[in-house]
């Protein structure tokens, strides 16, 4: 990395550390969702843009880190770090013990396994009395959100630079080889499983944090909205939108859309959910790497972008 | 155990498991032939059967005897559908065609959501009351005929699939498209005639549904799911083996919601789903790898 793009990045990430000090309370707030989003865009990133595993039981590693902070602070009394540390601890668990025999699985189907365990945890969690069952918990409020912002963008920061470092390590070159040719990395001496499992670990430790941090922020949560299996479908639309499989493409995906969407639910709440569906099948159809596939050719092919990209996949 | 309690348990899910399997019938049939996992399907259910209650309630059409016209209604929406829209986009890796028909879901719930409002609503011919009794067991009539239609519907869909010129092309694309093609299948049209019998028979789906069950434009996300699971159950192969599936998840909520309670119904359901996932990936009746 040049000490230009070093630069350049620094001063993007002040920039948006100083927001605090010059935005709105709802600027802040609005900042809050869309980072932690961007992180959940991160987190699923790694599993399935690099590894090439469309997880869709990334909201369980949310769901988990939520409800790690909300009983350990509200059950147990202990600081919110200890809720962080314990939510973290239950992802990885759940990484470990479910990702070994589900990530054996390829394509659709490994996308549907981690489906159903998303709906089975909504389920489990709103029977177990330590988690409050189905009416949830409520956390002590905390009005600070300036330190939730900062929390945020420094989650963010970590897991773009884990992604960075990702790109430049052995461990990340053996994800990319798994998601292009499974049997062909096994052959070449990747450890498959050991380093499909170690993704998916890592992928949840982050949305995991993101978890926390937002039940802290909001201080109250039920399972229905812990492991929303709709807030998985988001990461991965926002990942897609932004280019799955690049450093920077999920971040601006999940920037880009949590601006449009909130733009439009203030202008006209109606329709923000409908132009929502729109703008996803217009994506898939004129768009289908992403904002960072449309920079990197726009430049070369000009509007003919778009028509190439429908003729690369159409029947 | 009281037995017959048991037995009318056992009834109950069979008649469930059968509206199950014809739910999933269309799902299965589009991700087997075209690869593409529709997790817009609940949402065409829930337009099946809003279709069928203004027939009923605008033109005072009988539920079962409008199946035929919905089922011709929605088959040309899905061939539409397929030929405008998703067959631009067929050959894109998975993540896209998933997002595809997520987005298209969000759009029919919303449509839906402002042309019929929120409101529940039911099907309610005169005699969705009735039931027959058989000793001790009940036997709700609309449940039993709403069985029996899928029951049809499925085994006509196998016969269709296995002894047709156009089942036998349908069946010859999903294995190989480029020899299909060869041998004179226009994929394009066969594509779109694939999909439009997948929203064909999610249309008929919705029509029976709605005359068992209560209907709002939120219904379809949970009925992809359940669809999803008895396709993996079942397997993709045969339509026989998605009736299978449906009786089995049907069976299966209904011995849950009795033995460890209404919460955990969904628990079993997709425990088994995971289960048959990860030792028989291919569905019960699948064929080895």
């Amino acid at each position: 990395m040049t000490a230009a793009r070093i630069a350049l990045a620094s001063l993007a990430i002040a920039v948006l550390a100083a927001v605090p000090w010059f935005g709105s309370d709802v600027l802040v707030q609005f900042g809050i969702n869309a980072l932690l989003l961007a992180v959940l865009a991160q987190g699923w990133n790694i599993i399935g843009g690099y590894a090439g595993y469309a997880s869709f039981g990334n909201s369980v590693f949310y769901g988990l880190g939520s409800y790690g902070v909300a009983i350990t602070m509200v059950q147990w009394e202990l600081p919110f770090a200890f809720g962080l540390a314990f939510g973290v601890l239950m992802a990885v668990i759940f990484a470990f013990l479910l990702g070994l025999p589900v990530l054996r699985l390829k394509g659709h189907y490994f996308a549907i396994a981690t489906l159903a365990l998303a709906q089975v945890m909504i389920a489990i969690v709103s029977n177990v009395p330590l988690a409050g069952q189905n009416i949830g918990l409520v956390l002590p409020p905390l009005n600070n959100d300036p330190l939730f912002y900062e929390l945020a963008l420094g989650l963010l920061t970590a897991v773009t630079l884990t992604i960075f470092w990702l790109t430049r390590s052995r461990f990340g070159f053996g994800l990319i080889a798994i998601r292009e040719n499974e049997e062909g990395a096994a052959v070449m001496g990747v450890n498959t499983t050991l380093y499909k499992v170690l993704a998916f670990a890592l992928s949840g430790v982050f949305s995991a944090l993101a978890g926390g941090i937002h039940a802290y922020w909001i201080t109250f949560l039920d399972p229905e909205s812990a492991f929303d299996i709709s807030l998985n479908v988001k990461m991965i639309i926002m990942a897609v939108f932004g280019g799955p499989g690049t450093i920077l493409g999920p971040v601006i995906g999940a920037l880009t859309l949590s601006a449009v969407s909130e733009l439009l639910s203030s202008e006209v709440t109606s329709v923000a959910g409908l132009f929502f569906g729109i703008v996803v099948v217009a994506a898939v159809v004129l768009m289908p790497r992403g904002l960072a596939d449309i920079v990197r050719r726009f430049r070369k092919s000009g509007w003919r972008y778009f028509a190439e990209n429908i003729k690369a996949h159409r029947i | 155990m009281d037995v017959g309690l048991l037995a009318q348990i056992l009834i109950n899910g069979v008649f469930l498991g059968g509206l199950y399997a014809i739910m999933a019938l269309g799902l299965a049939l589009v991700w087997g032939v075209l690869n593409i996992v529709n997790l817009a399907h609940g949402a065409f259910i829930m337009l099946g059967a809003y279709l069928s209650w203004y027939l009923y309630a605008g033109l005072g059409i009988d539920p079962f005897l409008g199946l035929p016209i919905n089922a011709v209604v929605m088959f040309m929406v899905g061939y539409a559908l397929q030929r405008g829209l998703l067959n631009l986009v067929v050959r894109a890796p998975m993540f896209n065609t998933l997002l595809i028909t997520f987005g298209l879901e969000v759009v029919l719930t919303y449509l839906a959501q402002l042309a019929f409002s929120a409101d529940f609503r039911t099907i309610n011919p005169p005699y969705a009351g009735n039931s027959i009794a058989l000793g001790s067991l009940v036997l709700p009539q609309a449940r039993l005929m709403a069985f029996g239609v899928a029951v049809v519907l499925t085994v006509a869909m196998w016969a269709f699939l296995l002894r047709t010129k156009l089942g036998r092309a349908i069946r010859a694309t999903a294995q190989n498209l480029v020899a299909a093609r060869l041998y004179g299948v226009e994929p394009r049209h066969l594509y779109a005639t694939t999909f439009g019998i997948g929203i064909g028979l999610a249309g008929a789906a919705g029509g029976l549904y709605g005359t068992v069950s209560q209907i709002n434009p939120y219904i379809g996300a949970t009925l992809t799911a359940k669809c999803f699971a008895i396709s993996i159950i079942g397997g993709l192969d045969n339509p026989l083996g998605v009736l299978l599936g449906g009786l089995v998840l049907g069976v299966i909520e209904s011995l849950a919601v009795l033995y460890i309670g209404a919460t955990f119904a969904d628990v079993a359901s997709f425990s088994v789903l995971v289960l048959v996932l990860i030792v028989r990936p291919r569905g019960l009746l699948g064929k080895a790898a």
